[in-house]
C-alpha cells in the first residue's frame, strides 16, 4: 500500500469522526488542536485505524501520542506494517 | 415552597413537523405521519419516522459524530424550546446555565448499545467504538443536550416506556416547586430502531393502520421524535418578562402490576389522574379535554378508557378526547410530551383534532370522542400516559389561547 | 417533614444481608475476582466484581438479572425495616430505582441470536425483559406496591438520584414509605466498553493511590427503606439515619470526562449541604465516588477541596469501590447504605489497597483499616457519564 493511499484512508477515518471534509484535513494538522478532537474521539480514530489496516495493536493507549497528526499516523501505520512484514518473513510458517 | 410552574417554551421534532403550530394544523387536517419502515426485513411495518431529520438544521455545522440519533433528537428539541422561551440569547446564558433537564425515554438508544455489542462480537472487543460506548448509557441523550446547551442544573433521565415523558414533566415540576432550580427543560425523546421494531413485532402489538379507541383497533405503530418544554417557576418567568404559553397545574403517578391485566392498568392510571386533579385542586368537571396515550392497542386503549371512567366518573362520557398516536405513532418515551404539546395546541387554537378511529369509537369504552376535527373552547386539559408494564402518569395542563 | 432510613438490603460480590456485607466491608475484604460470566481471554484486564452467590432464575417468565437482584435486595430491606407491607395502603408505598445499563444481558442475548443468523428465535421476551424500567416495575409488582414510582437511569449517579426521588415523594406527602436504590448486572457490554477506554485496573483497584490504574466493573443491587421520621418513631422502627438533603448538578462539559476543575461535583456537594442546612464543617465522613481511575480520584479531590477548603484534609473520605469495584447504578445506593450504617455504628469502612500517597489526592482516605469515628453527618458522592453529579447528605437522628 502506498503512502498516499494510507494517508487518504486515514483522512477518510478522521473525516467520519471529526466531520471535517478530507480535503480540508492538512497532513500536519493537529487532530487535537486543529480538528478539535477530544481524547474519546482520538481513541475512536485510533481504533478505526487499527481496524482499517489490520494492525492488531495491543497497546493502543500507549500508541495514542503517535496519532497527533495525519503524517505521524501514517508513520505509525507504516512502522507497524513493516514490523508485521518482518515477523512474517522470519516465521517458519512463511516458508512452509 | 409551592410556587406555580409555567410553560415558557416548546420544542418539538416529530413525524408531522418541528413546529407546534404546524403539528397542530397537521393533526387537525388528518395528515398521517406514518410510512413504511426502512428497517431491513421489517418493511411491512408502518412507522411514525422522521426520515428527513437533519440535526445540523438545529445544531449548526459543528461535529455531530459524538451524538447518536436519540441525542440528536433531544438536543434539537432543546434548541427549539430554548429559542421559543427566549433563553437562547447571550444575555440569558447565566439563566440557561443554571437550568436543569428531565428527559423521558424508554430505551435511551437500544440501537447504539446493540451496535456497540455487535461490533465486539463480529470484529473483536478491541474494535468497539469508544464514542458509541459513551452513548450506551441510557442517560446519554440528556448528557449531550446538557453539554450542547450548557445546562448545569439537575440532569435526570426517567425511563418508563410510554409514560416516561409525562413522568419527566412531573419530575421537573417537583424540582421547581422544591426550589432547587428556576427553570428546567422537560419532556422526552425516542428514536426508531431495528431492535425496538423487531421487539415490538414479536410482542404482536403492531398494526399497519392504527385506529386508537376504535372498535376495530388491532394495534399501534411505533414512532419517534422528541418534545421538550421549558418549565419555569412563575416568579422567575415573570421577572424576565417571559411569555407564558401555559401552566402545569398538577401531576400524578400510578402503578398496576401485570402487563396483561386491563383492570390493574386502568386502576394505575386512575390513581395517577386522581392525584393530578387533587394536586391541581380541580374536580373532574373542570377537565375540558383529554390528550390520551391511546395508540390502537386493544388492551392498553381499553385500560386507558376505563381509567378515565374510574377517575372522571360521569364526566368521562362527555369529555372530548384526542389520540395523537394514530398519526404520530407510539413514540414511547417521547409520546406523553408530544401529547402535551398537542393538547396545548388544541387549547391555544380552540380546535380539537380528530384522529383515525374517531369515526368508529368502541362503544364498550364509554367515551364520546369528536368524530372529526372541530372547534372547542377548552381551558383545562388532561394528559394521560400508561405503559404496558404498569407505570402510569397524568398531567393537568392549561395553555394560553391565541389572541 | 423529616425522612429517615429504616431498612437496608443489598446483594453484592461480598454477599447478601445487611450485616454480612457491612462486616466484610469493615474488614477490608475484596469481592473482586477474575471474570467468570464470559470469556475474558481477549481483554487486557480480567478482574470483575461478579456475584457468584446470586443465581439468576432462567425461567421463561423471569425478569432480567438486575431486576431479580433488585427484588432480592428490596425484600431484605423491607424485612430489615420490620415493615409490614400488608398493614400499609399499597398506594402509599412506592419505589425509585436507578441503573446505568438496565438489563444489558438481554441485548447480548438478542445479538447472539442475530449474529448467529437465528433472528427468528428472538422472541417476545426481549421486550418484556430488556427495558430498564422493568427493574422498578418488577420490584413494585413483586412487593405489591402501587405508589409513586420511577426508574432513573442516570448512570453511575443513579442510586443517589433514586434516593432523592424517594425523599421528595415522602416530603410531598405522597407516600408513607418508599424504597430507593439501584441495580446493575455484570455484562460483557459494560466490561468491553471500559476495557476499550483503558479504564479497567489490571490487577487491583486502589482508589486515591499514586499508582492507581483504573476502576473494576462490578454488579450489585441495593435498596433502602425511607419513611417519615414521625411514622418510624410511631411504629418503633430502628432508625439508621436521616436523609438531610441532596444536590444535583451537571458538568455540561463532556460525556465521559469530568470537569477539569471539579466544578459540577463541587456544586452538587454545596447544593446538598445548603439543602440540608448544614455547613461543610459539620460533615464527619464522605463516601467517595472514588472509582480508582487516575482522573476521577484527582478531580474528586479537587471538588472536595473547593467545598471543604482548609478542612478538606481532615475529613475522612473512603471508597468502598476498592472492595466491590464499580457497581454502576447500584454504587451510590450501596454507598448510601454505608453512610447510614457508619452513622449508626460509629465506624467508617476503609479504602483498601492503598500504598503510596498521591500528592494530587492528599485527603484522609481511611487507608486499609476501618476507623472508629462518631459520624454525625455523612456525605455520599456520585458522578456519572453525561457529567451527572449527585450528592446526598445523611445525619444522625438524636433521640
Amino acid at each position: 500500500m502506498s503512502k498516499d493511499e494510507i494517508r487518504d484512508r486515514i483522512k477518510q477515518i478522521i473525516h467520519k469522526v471529526a466531520n471535517v471534509p478530507p480535503e480540508r484535513i492538512g497532513d500536519q494538522a493537529s487532530l487535537r488542536d486543529d480538528l478539535q478532537l477530544d481524547s474519546l474521539s482520538l481513541l475512536e480514530v485510533g481504533v478505526n485505524i487499527d481496524f482499517e489496516f489490520k494492525l492488531a495493536i495491543t497497546n493502543l493507549d500507549e500508541r495514542m501520542p503517535s496519532l497527533a497528526t495525519v503524517e505521524s499516523a501514517v508513520a505509525l501505520v507504516e512502522t507497524i506494517q513493516a514490523e508485521q512484514e518482518a515477523a512474517r518473513a522470519s516465521s517458519p510458517m512463511a516458508t512452509a | 415552597m409551592s410556587e406555580r410552574v409555567v410553560i415558557t417554551g416548546i420544542g418539538v421534532v416529530s413525524p408531522l413537523g418541528a413546529d407546534p403550530a404546524a403539528l397542530h394544523a397537521a393533526l387537525c387536517a388528518g395528515t398521517s405521519g406514518l410510512r413504511p419502515s426502512a428497517e431491513p426485513g421489517l418493511s411491512d411495518s408502518m412507522v411514525g419516522s422522521i426520515p428527513d431529520f437533519d440535526a445540523a438544521a438545529y445544531l449548526g455545522d459543528g461535529n455531530l459524530r459524538p451524538l447518536d440519533r436519540t441525542s440528536r433528537l433531544a438536543t434539537s428539541a432543546a434548541t427549539l424550546a430554548l429559542a421559543n422561551a427566549g433563553l437562547d440569547t447571550a444575555e440569558e446564558s447565566e439563566r440557561r446555565g443554571a437550568a436543569g433537564l428531565a428527559l423521558g425515554t424508554m430505551f435511551g438508544s437500544v440501537r447504539t448499545i446493540a451496535e456497540f455489542d455487535r461490533r465486539a462480537l463480529t470484529a473483536g472487543p478491541s474494535y468497539v467504538s469508544p464514542l458509541d460506548f459513551a452513548n450506551s448509557v441510557i442517560n446519554a441523550a440528556a448528557g449531550h443536550a446538557a453539554i450542547w446547551h450548557g445546562l448545569r442544573g439537575a440532569n435526570a433521565t426517567i425511563a418508563g416506556g410510554s409514560s416516561a415523558g409525562a413522568q419527566a414533566l412531573g419530575y421537573a415540576y417537583d424540582q421547581l416547586r422544591g426550589g432547587h432550580f428556576d427553570a428546567l427543560l422537560a419532556g422526552g425523546a425516542e428514536e426508531l430502531s431495528f431492535e425496538a421494531l423487531l421487539g415490538f413485532s414479536r410482542l404482536r402489538t403492531l398494526s399497519t393502520q392504527p385506529r386508537p379507541l376504535a372498535r376495530d383497533r388491532d394495534g399501534g405503530a411505533l414512532g419517534e421524535g422528541a418534545a421538550l418544554l421549558v418549565l419555569e417557576r412563575a416568579g422567575s418567568a415573570a421577572a424576565r418578562n417571559a411569555i407564558v404559553l401555559g401552566e402545569i397545574l398538577g401531576h400524578g403517578l400510578g402503578f398496576g402490576p401485570g402487563r396483561d391485566s386491563e383492570i390493574a392498568l386502568a386502576m394505575a392510571l386512575a390513581d395517577a389522574i386522581g392525584e393530578a386533579l387533587a394536586a391541581a385542586g380541580l374536580g373532574p368537571e373542570a377537565i375540558d379535554l383529554v390528550s390520551t396515550g391511546a395508540s390502537g392497542d386493544p388492551l392498553l386503549d381499553a385500560a386507558e378508557a376505563r381509567a378515565l371512567g374510574l377517575a372522571l366518573g360521569t364526566r368521562s362520557g362527555g369529555v372530548p378526547v384526542m389520540a395523537v398516536k394514530g398519526q404520530l405513532g407510539e413514540s414511547l418515551g417521547a409520546a406523553a410530551a408530544l401529547q402535551t404539546v398537542a393538547l396545548m395546541g388544541a387549547i391555544r387554537h380552540g380546535q380539537i383534532p380528530g384522529f383515525p378511529g374517531a369515526d368508529a369509537i368502541d362503544p364498550d369504552l364509554g367515551l364520546s370522542a369528536a368524530t372529526s376535527t372541530r372547534p372547542l373552547a377548552a381551558r383545562h386539559g388532561l394528559v394521560t400516559a400508561l405503559d404496558a408494564d404498569g407505570q402510569a402518569a397524568a398531567l393537568v395542563v392549561t395553555a394560553r389561547r391565541a389572541a | 417533614m423529616r425522612v429517615v432510613v429504616t431498612g437496608i438490603g443489598w446483594v453484592t460480590s461480598l454477599g447478601r444481608g445487611r450485616d454480612q456485607v457491612w462486616q466484610a466491608l469493615l474488614a477490608g475484604q475484596s469481592g473482586l475476582t477474575p471474570v467468570r460470566s464470559f470469556d475474558a481471554a481477549r481483554y487486557p484486564s480480567k478482574l470483575g466484581g461478579e456475584i457468584d452467590t446470586f443465581a439468576t432464575d432462567h425461567g421463561a417468565d423471569r425478569p432480567g438479572r438486575a431486576s431479580q437482584m433488585a427484588c432480592a435486595a428490596a425484600r431484605d430491606a423491607v424485612a430489615d425495616a420490620g415493615l409490614d407491607l400488608a398493614s400499609l395502603e399499597p398506594r402509599r408505598v412506592g419505589a425509585g430505582m436507578g441503573t446505568t445499563s438496565g438489563e444489558p444481558r438481554e441485548v447480548e442475548q438478542f445479538n447472539d441470536l442475530l449474529v448467529a443468523g437465528k433472528t427468528s428465535e428472538i422472541g417476545a421476551e426481549f421486550l418484556r425483559r430488556y427495558p430498564c424500567h422493568t427493574i422498578v416495575t418488577t420490584l413494585m409488582g413483586e412487593l405489591g406496591l402501587r405508589g409513586p414510582n420511577a426508574m432513573i437511569p442516570t448512570a453511575c449517579s443513579a442510586g443517589n438520584y433514586a434516593v432523592a426521588f424517594a425523599f421528595d415523594q415522602l416530603r410531598a406527602g405522597r407516600a408513607d414509605a418508599m424504597l430507593a436504590g439501584g441495580a446493575d448486572a455484570f455484562s460483557r457490554i459494560t466490561y468491553t466498553g471500559f476495557a476499550r477506554l483503558g479504564a479497567i485496573a489490571p490487577e487491583v483497584c486502589q482508589p486515591f493511590d499514586r499508582h492507581r490504574k483504573g476502576m473494576v466493573p462490578g454488579e450489585a443491587a441495593a435498596v433502602l427503606v425511607l419513611e417519615p421520621l414521625r411514622r418510624a418513631l410511631e411504629r418503633g422502627a430502628s432508625i439508621y439515619a436521616e436523609v438531610a438533603g441532596y444536590g444535583l448538578s451537571c458538568d455540561a462539559h463532556h460525556m465521559t470526562a469530568a470537569h477539569p476543575a471539579g466544578d459540577g461535583g463541587a456544586r452538587a456537594m454545596a447544593a446538598a449541604l445548603a439543602a440540608s442546612e448544614l455547613d461543610s464543617d459539620q460533615v464527619s465522613y464522605i463516601s467517595a465516588h472514588g472509582t480508582g481511575t487516575p482522573t476521577n480520584d484527582k478531580l474528586e479531590t479537587l471538588a472536595v477541596k473547593r467545598v471543604f477548603g482548609e478542612r478538606s484534609r481532615r475529613v475522612p473520605i473512603s471508597s468502598i469501590k476498592s472492595m466491590l469495584g464499580h457497581t454502576m447504578g447500584a454504587a451510590s445506593a450501596i454507598e448510601a447504605a454505608v453512610c447510614a450504617l457508619a452513622i449508626r455504628d460509629g465506624v467508617v469502612p476503609p479504602t483498601i489497597n492503598y500504598r503510596d500517597p498521591d500528592p494530587e489526592c492528599d485527603l484522609d482516605v481511611v487507608p486499609n483499616e476501618a476507623r472508629s469515628l462518631s459520624v454525625d453527618v455523612a456525605m455520599n458522592n456520585a458522578y456519572a457519564f453525561g457529567g451527572n453529579n449527585a450528592s446526598v447528605v445523611f445525619r444522625r437522628v438524636r433521640a
